[in-house]
């Protein structure tokens, strides 16, 4: 008997080391080895990822074999996804979470069903085995530094973000947490990577940590990513 | 080094200021003054290097040409430089020094005088970079690293652990090479190779591409073991890919904050300028260190950009370099 074939994931993300991290994270929920859609992609922070998105997910939809997309961004000073979010035909038009994934939804909408639409005859990938591009939507609060810091400093939450904008006084700012992460404001790439990896393999084996202490945030991205098991058959 | 630097009619900065950071990267069209700041710092080194005139910095004030006023960073918060000149001549050619009297304050000035002579501009051409040239030429950087091979070929021999990790970072940003190697090309002429990896061969710097020179010559900048005490760098971004300039500002970083890369080097206040806006997105963060050139008609002023009041509300809505492209910020060209 075969083994089922990896799966093969796009990640759009906005540096090299939040894409690092969030491929490890990524690893961690799914539980299984998956393959990266090359090139890899890239986005210049907020709002340049929801600009650019439908154009992705199209070029995904017909020139790739990918079966999913992971987009994570900074929630920086935006409104935070909450469980009322989640309630159907809600859109929060302040959340960056809601508004990707009605980018999402509207694109992939228009787009045809493989099944029933073959890729156009340009396509280097005639034979796609999905019928949609899987998502996922995760939202660092407010930056991937605050991951990084989770087990290591109690004070750095998702609660604790939230209380501070709904009292008009943030607890933390991402400089501080680049502090604490680099040892500096200005880190290089390579540091930057290394640090995050370092932190983020921490959570090898147990997320329970991560989605407690960011349940929307990261919480969202881990359950769209175990619903894809049952959607894809992986 | 530097902390401020004031103008009066020169060229098209007829009346302003730009206070320096450590690390300045400055946007606006042609002919905003972004050369002009530039120019002027090389000026103030020249004539730094020359015998001050005597007297008080209020002597200028009968000159009623340009004048150029320099503030310094403590130790050198007391002395003050004016370059100035009358208005029929063509540029400012007379330098007056105010600092405190007595041998302490001539001792400041002495003292200033050696890190002024450090300062340094440089404007890359990748045409002068390929070509051989003399191994003798390796001593300093020359402005358009047109001796780039004999530089690298000199550190390689006398700073072998900095041109390690020169070479380390180089191959680490374009993983399609493994190493730099030098050839000798007869009559004392040096040519340096990059070796490709996974592969015998090497390319020869005229075969290099444009933004792989340029590069290299940053990164020949941010690891140079004895950095000028100024470095002024000439459209930092240019041939290099979008997705590459984080490591321009990493190499730039590297030698304004050295704590912040672990070197050990004393700070080396740098001045860059761009037309790219992914550059200036990278600077989200630090808004402090963006100067924005003005452009109104034939004069032009400086404004830091953490200046504007209203800078971080606009950053919440987009990028930095949207924010400058769209015209909100200025710095852009008439229409």
């Amino acid at each position: 008997m075969r083994a089922p074939e990896a799966m093969k994931l796009a990640l759009l993300s906005e540096s090299p080391a939040d894409e690092a991290a969030i491929s490890i994270l990524v690893g961690y929920v799914l539980g299984a080895p998956f393959t990266r859609v090359q090139p890899t992609l890239r986005a210049r922070g907020w709002p340049s990822v929801e600009q650019v998105l439908p154009a992705i997910l199209r070029h995904l939809h017909f020139n790739t074999e990918a079966d999913g997309l992971i987009v994570v961004v900074d929630s920086d000073d935006s409104v935070v996804h909450t469980p009322q979010h989640e309630a159907p035909a809600y859109h929060h038009p302040g959340c960056r979470i809601c508004r990707l994934r009605t980018v999402f939804r509207r694109t992939l909408k228009n787009l045809p069903l493989n099944a029933a639409h073959p890729a156009p005859a340009t396509s280097a990938h005639p034979r796609i085995r999905r019928e949609r591009v899987l998502r996922a939507v995760g939202l660092a609060v407010p930056a991937m530094e605050a991951w990084y810091l989770c087990g290591r400093d109690t004070s750095i939450t998702e609660a604790a973000w939230t209380q501070g904008q709904a009292a008009g006084r943030v607890p933390y700012t991402r400089s501080e947490l680049k502090w604490r992460v680099y040892g500096t404001e200005r880190p290089t790439l390579p540091h930057e990577i290394k640090r995050a990896v370092q932190e983020v393999t921490r959570h090898q084996g147990d997320l329970l940590r991560l989605e407690h202490d960011f349940p929307q945030g990261f919480g969202s991205l881990a359950r769209d990513l175990r619903s894809w098991r049952a959607e894809s058959g992986h | 080094m530097i902390s401020a630097v004031h103008f009066k009619d020169f060229k098209a900065l007829r009346s302003t200021a730009v206070r320096l950071e450590p690390f300045n990267l400055l946007i606006g069209p042609s002919g905003s003054g972004k050369t002009s700041l530039i120019e002027a710092l090389l000026r103030l080194r020249y004539l730094a290097g020359q015998a001050p005139a005597p007297g008080p910095a209020s002597a200028l004030a009968f000159l009623n040409g340009p004048q150029i006023e320099f503030h310094f960073h403590p130790p050198f918060e007391n002395v003050r430089v004016t370059l100035g000149c009358q208005a029929d001549e063509l540029s400012c050619h007379r330098l007056r020094v105010d600092h405190p009297p007595g041998l302490a304050g001539a001792r400041q000035w002495a003292e200033l005088r050696t890190q002024l002579h450090g300062i340094r501009a440089y404007l890359l051409d990748h045409q002068a970079m390929g070509a051989p040239v003399l191994r003798s030429a390796g001593t300093e950087l020359a402005t358009n690293a047109s001796n780039l091979a004999a530089v690298l070929a000199q550190r390689a021999q006398q700073a072998p652990v900095a041109f390690a990790h020169l070479v380390a970072d180089f191959c680490r940003i374009m993983p399609e090479f493994s190493g730099l190697d030098f050839r000798g090309v007869g009559e004392g002429h040096v040519e340096l190779r990059a070796a490709l990896r996974d592969s015998p061969e090497h390319l020869s710097c005229e075969n290099l591409s444009q933004g792989t020179l340029y590069l290299l010559a940053i990164l020949t900048l941010a690891h140079d073991p004895q950095p000028p005490t100024l470095l002024c760098l000439e459209e930092a971004d240019r041939g290099v890919h979008p997705r590459l300039l984080r490591e321009v500002r990493d190499a730039l970083y590297r030698l304004s904050y050295p704590v912040a890369t672990e070197t050990t080097r004393p700070v080396v206040q740098v001045i860059a300028t761009t037309h790219s806006p992914y550059l200036l997105d990278l600077f989200r963060d630090h808004p402090s260190e963006i100067v924005l050139a003005h452009k109104q008609g034939n004069a032009a002023t400086f404004e830091r950009l953490s200046e504007r009041p209203d800078i971080l509300e606009l950053m919440r809505e987009t990028n930095l370099g949207d924010l400058w492209y769209s015209g909100i910020l200025g710095g852009i060209p008439g229409d």
